[in-house]
């Protein structure tokens, strides 16, 4: 017994050894490179940009103020800013901008988990597909699992256009390979006895279907629906950098303006979202198991 | 005869895993199957409803005739038709785990198409009639109050009594059982015993059975396998403490009286 506990011990040191001995090559090789810097004035830089992101747009709804005038250097006015106002439709522009990163990610999640659902059969390695055709599925799940969204999308971006389509296809095609991965591995979890028991009773395959098959996997299926809808509304908020739509496109539009206090608005506000849906998907998925 | 078995072999690679040559079950007979750890007795139950593939002879239960000598294959419908009216209690009991305990009985009537339509039993909106039915078998084995409890969390011996309640919900002409009683205490072994026979009234029945103190109470006839033979076949009264022996070996279990 202490031979066996002792050989693990030593198995568990050798693997921790070959872990340190990675880290200490990458960051040699980092050092190596020169790329082991803070940059020439990080304390400075830090300060600053805390001092931008420290006075979010939002505020000004309330206390911007509501003649903020341009004036060249001679003095002479150019034009006079409304910033509450102006503030206001930022913010209904950032409303927009959720529904359609709410869209991109509801809509590519519905077409990928329909997607995935003859493939996932069909990887199911309990089902009796061909093993050519299992082989084949499976591959395909490997592949649209590997590549992530982002590349997709500016694939896609290159094929449908700019806009909300190349995103929902995106995300569509990415989460296939997952869907797919999740329906094989909670079909392949059955209780085949219970099938075989309900078939027992001279059931249809409908009948096993609907009574058997269909109660052990529905609530698997619908907490993965959740858990990578719940992934996607965090990930199509940056889909909008590659031109996808959604509140990406106001964060790239606010790094290249400098808007940092818009950023911090568009942040925070994502933050809020994507922790509402996480508890919210949770709860759910709790509930169900 | 409702069962009718000749020539019959099953082989697993080299081993030889049942041998029967010839065995016919009236109808209405109740049959104690017994017989020491892997003697044959759940393979002969999975043959008898064609889970087992046979390696050669004939299997003729009711009106279909099957197995690897069979003149022709059942077709999918003809094999749902035999089942329907074959009700099994098998090793391990699988019910559907989400389900609730009511739900698992009403599986019993899926294939019984006067009293269940299809739409019904796919949505599992069942008539109430069916549900009214269920409610007193629970009632009958006490479990009114896990009538809506899923069934992956009934206990062992609750879980056994729905799967005898659901066998009772199938209406079955034959009914072939693996240990139905091995999960419960004696009350409810006495009570199971009672709802058996009951059933077997308008039924013929197959018990694999470890406890034999419980073959005068279910079965009139006994089947002994030993090594995938059928080394023993007599009326119930005319078991012998020898014939066990012969069966058990050495530490052959007391038969009691009773």
């Amino acid at each position: 017994m202490t031979a066996v506990k002792y050989s693990a011990r030593n198995q568990f040191a050798l693997w921790f050894g070959c872990y340190a001995l990675l880290i200490l090559a990458c960051m040699w090789t980092l050092i190596a490179s020169g790329d082991a810097s803070w940059g020439r004035s990080p304390w400075q830089n830090l300060l600053k940009t805390m001092n931008e992101f420290s006075s979010p747009s939002f505020i000004d709804v309330w206390f911007g103020p509501t003649r903020l005038e341009y004036r060249s250097d001679d003095g002479a006015l150019l034009r006079v800013e409304n910033r509450q106002v102006l503030e206001v439709a930022f913010l209904q522009a950032l409303a927009r901008a959720t529904w359609t990163t709410f869209q991109i990610a509801t809509l590519g999640t519905f077409l990928a988990s329909i997607l995935a659902l003859p493939l996932g059969l069909l990887a199911a390695r309990n089902l009796p597909a061909p093993r050519l055709v299992a082989f084949l599925a499976r591959t395909i799940l490997n592949i649209c699992r590997s590549i992530h969204t982002l590349i997709f999308g500016l694939i896609l971006v290159g094929i449908v256009g700019l806009g909300s389509m190349a995103g929902i296809l995106a995300i569509a095609l990415h989460c296939t390979g997952t869907f797919g991965k999740l329906y094989a591995e909670s079909i392949e979890t059955l209780d085949m006895g219970a099938i075989h028991a309900v078939r027992a009773t001279g059931a249809t395959p409908a009948q096993v279907f609907f009574s058997a098959v269909l109660p052990a996997v529905m609530p698997q299926f619908v907490s993965s629906h959740l858990y990578i809808w719940e992934f996607n509304i965090r990930d199509s908020t940056i889909l909008g950098l590659i031109g996808a739509g959604g509140l990406g496109l106001l964060i790239s539009e606010a790094v290249s303006l400098f808007q940092w206090d818009r950023l911090a608005t568009i942040l925070i506000w994502v933050v809020i979202l994507v922790t509402t849906f996480d508890t919210l998907s949770r709860r759910i998925r709790q509930a169900l198991l | 005869m409702s069962i009718e078995i000749s020539q019959v072999t099953v082989l697993s690679g080299a081993r030889c895993l049942l041998t029967v040559d010839q065995l016919s079950i009236g109808a209405g007979q109740r049959v104690a199957v017994i017989g020491p750890n892997g003697a044959g007795k759940s393979t002969l139950l999975k043959v008898l409803t064609g889970m087992m593939p046979t390696h050669s002879g004939t299997v003729r239960i009711l009106d279909s005739t099957f197995g690897a000598n069979a003149p022709q294959k059942l077709s999918a419908a003809q094999w749902r038709h035999l089942r329907a009216r074959v009700g099994q209690v098998m090793q391990g009991l699988h019910l559907v785990g989400r389900l609730s305990a009511q739900d698992n009985i009403i599986l019993g009537a899926l294939a019984r198409r006067d009293v269940m339509s299809r739409w019904r039993s796919w949505s599992r909106i069942y008539p109430t009639p069916l549900r009214t039915q269920a409610d007193v078998l629970l009632r009958q084995f006490g479990l009114s109050p896990q009538r809506d409890s899923r069934a992956d969390q009934l206990s062992g011996g609750e879980r056994q009594k729905i799967a005898l309640a659901r066998l009772a919900m199938q209406a079955p002409q034959i009914i072939l059982a693996d240990e139905p009683m091995s999960a419960l205490d004696p009350t409810a072994t006495q009570l199971a015993c009672q709802f058996l026979n009951q059933l077997a009234q308008s039924a013929t029945m197959l018990n694999v059975l470890h406890d034999v103190s419980l073959i005068p109470l279910v079965a009139d006839r006994v089947l002994g396998l030993s090594q995938g033979r059928i080394i023993l076949d007599c009326a119930t009264d005319a078991l012998t403490p020898e014939d066990l022996q012969r069966l058990y070996g050495s530490d052959a279990p007391e038969r009691q009286t009773i």
